[in-house]
């Protein structure tokens, strides 16, 4: 007799194993390559950096290149377009190239790159030792550059970049480092001078640009770092020549490395460009699916919720707690042993009353069941036949649902308001089983039948009106699954249920009497 | 204290109380099968089996199946003095009129409540549209005739009709309660509406304990008679009865309501395939160790030899 139900009960633990086991795999997936989290409002800053190019057309052909941010670890690029009118684009690895025969009139165009994901990055990629192009010099400068070092230099050397950027940076009313480094020179101007003298100790620098991602930025120059050869790395690390700080800022988007330009125009004159940075907030959500795509799992995502309309997600995300308020109400009715009407009647209450809130929802709720249960008394009076009886007490539960809401609004009355959320059938069902069970049984009964499923749906209401609990049964559906083979094993529990340690009580009791008096 | 009023689950194993889970799995879901169920379901089949194994049952007077036929109510109990109105698929008790006397307009029911002609011509019709029927489907009315019920109990009952419930299992009577009808429960056998139950020893039918609400007594609380000294007459003839029902429907798990009429004897008013856990506190004794008892007797056995294996062992 029990030998069934124990193989029914290993395969469904063997089940719930492996559901929490794919769940657990799918978590991982998640979080790790896609950056979802538990938090349910988890925000994604996207950068958008744009460079707006001018340039009047002089010669027939013009030839543009523009510098792009090679592939990069610690950023992620969302999206890469060039706007320009009537020229034609290819993209290499570092760079973009247009060319196009423009009419002599002012041209625009816009390079606009979406990054996201800018992380630290602490990793040097190793390379071959540069060879150092000495600097050339004139005798009076070349004395002062050596003056500067040597001043410079003077304590142990630690890290000579950084002690040379801070000392030129600290001193800039030294005489010395005035005259090298006058006040109006340009940042590029001073980096290529640190560059120089960075030179002379046989120390490989070059020169970097890029854009520091600061919010609202408006730039007509990119920002200028200096990237110098580490050679117990022997690799390249990034200085701010501003504030000396050794390592990549954690803002810095590097477009160019070397001394080529940013951009090169070909073919005209007047040009300019701006750098303008703009930031905006996108749920990691929405990012999903470029993450995918940069981690080349593009058709497991595309097989995914998250890829489908955002109606449709919508909609998903509601149906995906489902699951877990049906386990509520076998938990309810099987291992608490709540009588409620009708099996699937709180949770479809409590589903109404995470649209309408709570307690606006349990007025409204209370008003159309007493006003429907008054109504219905009086079609008791007529006799009618059931199913027509039925019937209008759902069009009785339509009417004042109708009333309530053109009251509710018109009066600003959020009880009234709350009424079209809840489903018509179901309240109908409940005023003609409470009226029924008034009839037979008497009022006491049917209050407690109904208070016992609003109680149900109450409790309901507290889990599923949770944000993180939906978020995170939408997020991490593979839930579903966990709670599926957990409702099945509930399937096989013959235990007491809460109510029934109350409801046998006397027998125990009756029994621990008898064996006292034995004594 | 409120915790009071709870036990825990290994004093309730112990005691051997079998729960509504265990009931379903693997009581009536490993010994009634699913089709069965429309013979006790559809009281008139039950008539009609109960017929082939020798068993009575109140005579059936007529079965209303349709609204159209509603209306030849009163030629249909025509020659009866009294008689009862049933839905043919109704579970506990719900939808029963027990008519007593009537005439053209009035009927007086046996809760003494007076009816009119609209009204119990309503409750057809709610019966046919299948308001008391399980699951809702479209039900017939069955009439029938109304048990003359014997006097010994009268002054056990407040009005209404007690009735003895057998749990029958595997086609052995397992437990015995009767269902005395007090003011609470408007003169219904029905538990939860306040009836009071009554433990019957299964080997004797005389009275163990007796509860109402779950709470022990032992006076009616209306007519205030000792339950104590109850006891069944014609014991035997109704363990026969309630032991047939297994070898009429071959339902392992099974309730007989069995009532004691004044001129035929003991009849089965009829068989449940879900029959309800509260005999046990009317008992004041569980149910699973007798179930796992029976298990061990002898299968294949004749309804009177089932009987008499249960009143001649030794417990």
């Amino acid at each position: 007799m029990f030998k069934k139900m124990i193989v029914v009960r290993l395969f469904l633990i063997l089940g719930l194993l492996c559901s929490i086991f794919f769940a657990g795999c799918g978590i991982f997936y998640k979080i790790n390559y896609l950056d979802f989290s538990f938090a349910p409002q988890k925000k994604t800053p996207v950068w958008r950096v744009e460079a707006h190019l001018t340039y009047m057309p002089t010669a027939k052909e013009s030839k543009i290149t523009f510098a792009r941010p090679s592939k990069n670890v610690h950023f992620k690029i969302l999206d890469e377009s060039i706007i320009a009118k009537g020229f034609q684009t290819k993209a290499t690895n570092d760079s973009f190239i247009l060319t196009g025969s423009p009419s002599p009139e002012q041209q625009d165009i816009y390079y606009r790159l979406l990054i996201y994901d800018v992380k630290e990055n602490l990793s040097v990629t190793e390379e071959e030792v540069p060879s150092v192009t000495m600097p050339v010099l004139d005798d009076e400068t070349l004395m002062i550059a050596k003056e500067i070092l040597a001043l410079s230099t003077s304590d142990e050397e630690k890290n000579q970049t950084k002690t040379l950027i801070e000392f030129i940076n600290k001193n800039e009313a030294n005489e010395l480092v005035y005259t090298y480094f006058p006040p109006q020179i340009s940042l590029k101007e001073k980096a290529e001078k640190i560059i120089e003298l960075l030179a002379l100790q046989n120390i490989p620098a070059r020169l970097i640009r890029g854009i520091l991602l600061e919010e609202g930025k408006k730039s007509f120059s990119p920002d200028v770092m200096i990237e110098v050869y580490d050679k117990e790395k022997k690799g390249w690390i990034l200085y701010d020549i501003q504030t000396a700080q050794k390592g990549t800022p954690l803002n810095f988007i590097a477009f160019q490395k070397g001394n080529a330009s940013l951009f090169d125009v070909a073919g005209g004159e007047d040009s300019s460009i701006k750098y303008s940075v703009l930031k905006s907030l996108n749920s990691s959500f929405s990012l999903a699916k470029y993450r995918a795509k940069n981690a080349d799992k593009e058709p497991f995502f595309n097989y995914s919720i998250y890829n489908l309309p955002i109606e449709q997600q919508n909609a998903l995300k509601w149906l995906m707690v489902f699951p877990l308020a049906i386990l509520l109400v076998v938990i309810l009715r099987n291992v608490i042993g709540i009588k409620t009407m009708g099996t699937f009647t709180p949770m479809l209450i409590s589903m109404a009353l995470v649209e309408t809130g709570l307690l606006s929802g349990l007025g409204c709720f209370a008003l159309i069941v007493s006003i429907g249960l008054g109504l219905r008394f009086l079609l008791s009076k007529l006799n009618l036949l059931l199913v027509p009886r039925i019937s209008a007490v759902v069009i009785f539960v339509i009417l004042i649902i109708q009333y309530f809401s053109i009251i509710g609004y018109q009066m600003d009355w959020k009880i009234g308001a709350s009424a079209l959320f809840f489903p018509i059938i179901i309240l109908a069902w409940i005023i003609e089983r409470a009226s029924i069970i008034w009839e037979e049984e008497g009022l006491n009964h049917a209050v407690k039948e109904v208070f016992n499923s609003v109680l149900a749906a109450i409790l309901i209401y507290f889990i599923i009106e949770n944000e993180t609990i939906r978020h995170i049964t939408f997020v991490f559906n593979e839930l579903n699954f966990v709670i599926l083979f957990f409702t099945m094993l509930l399937g096989t529990y013959t235990g007491y249920r809460l109510t029934e340690l109350k409801r046998f009580a006397p027998l125990v009791k009756r029994n621990k009497k008898q064996a006292k008096r034995k004594k | 204290m409120f915790l009071k009023k709870f036990v825990w689950p290994h004093e309730l194993k112990k005691a051997g109380v079998l729960n509504m889970n265990a009931r379903n799995y693997r009581v009536i879901g490993l010994n009634n099968k699913r089709r069965l169920y429309p013979l006790v379901d559809d009281k008139v089949k039950t008539k009609e089996l109960a017929q082939t194994v020798d068993v009575q049952t109140p005579k059936l007077i007529g079965v209303i199946r349709a609204q159209y036929e509603v209306k030849n109510l009163l030629s249909l109990v025509k020659g009866f003095k009294s008689f009862v109105i049933k839905p043919a698929h109704g579970s506990g008790g719900k939808g029963v009129l027990v008519i007593k006397k009537y005439t053209k307009n009035y009927f007086q029911t046996a809760s003494e409540k007076v009816l009119k002609y609209t009204e119990v011509y309503q409750h057809i019709s709610n019966i046919l549209s299948g308001l008391y029927s399980l699951g809702g489907r479209y039900d017939e009315a069955i009439l029938e005739e109304m048990v003359s019920f014997s006097d010994i109990f009268k002054d056990y009952s407040f009005q209404g009709v007690p009735d003895v419930r057998i749990i029958v299992y595997k086609g052995y009577p397992a437990m015995a309660m009767m269902r005395l009808a007090t003011k609470e429960s408007g003169g219904r056998a029905n538990l939860h509406q306040g009836a009071v139950g009554v433990g019957l020893d299964i080997k004797t039918g005389k009275a163990i304990a007796a509860v109402q609400h779950n709470v022990p007594l032992t006076h009616h609380p209306d007519t205030k008679a000792d339950l104590m000294t109850l006891k069944v007459p014609d014991w035997e003839t109704h363990l026969l009865i309630a032991a047939k029902g297994y070898d009429m429907t071959g339902l392992g798990y099974l309730g007989a309501d069995i009532v004691m009429d004044k001129n035929n004897g003991p009849m089965v008013l009829e068989l449940n395939a879900r029959p309800g856990l509260a005999i046990q506190i009317a008992n004041q004794k569980g149910l699973s160790h007798i179930l796992d008892e029976i298990d061990t007797y002898p299968q294949n056995l004749s309804p009177q030899e089932r009987v008499d294996y249960i009143l001649n062992r030794k417990k």
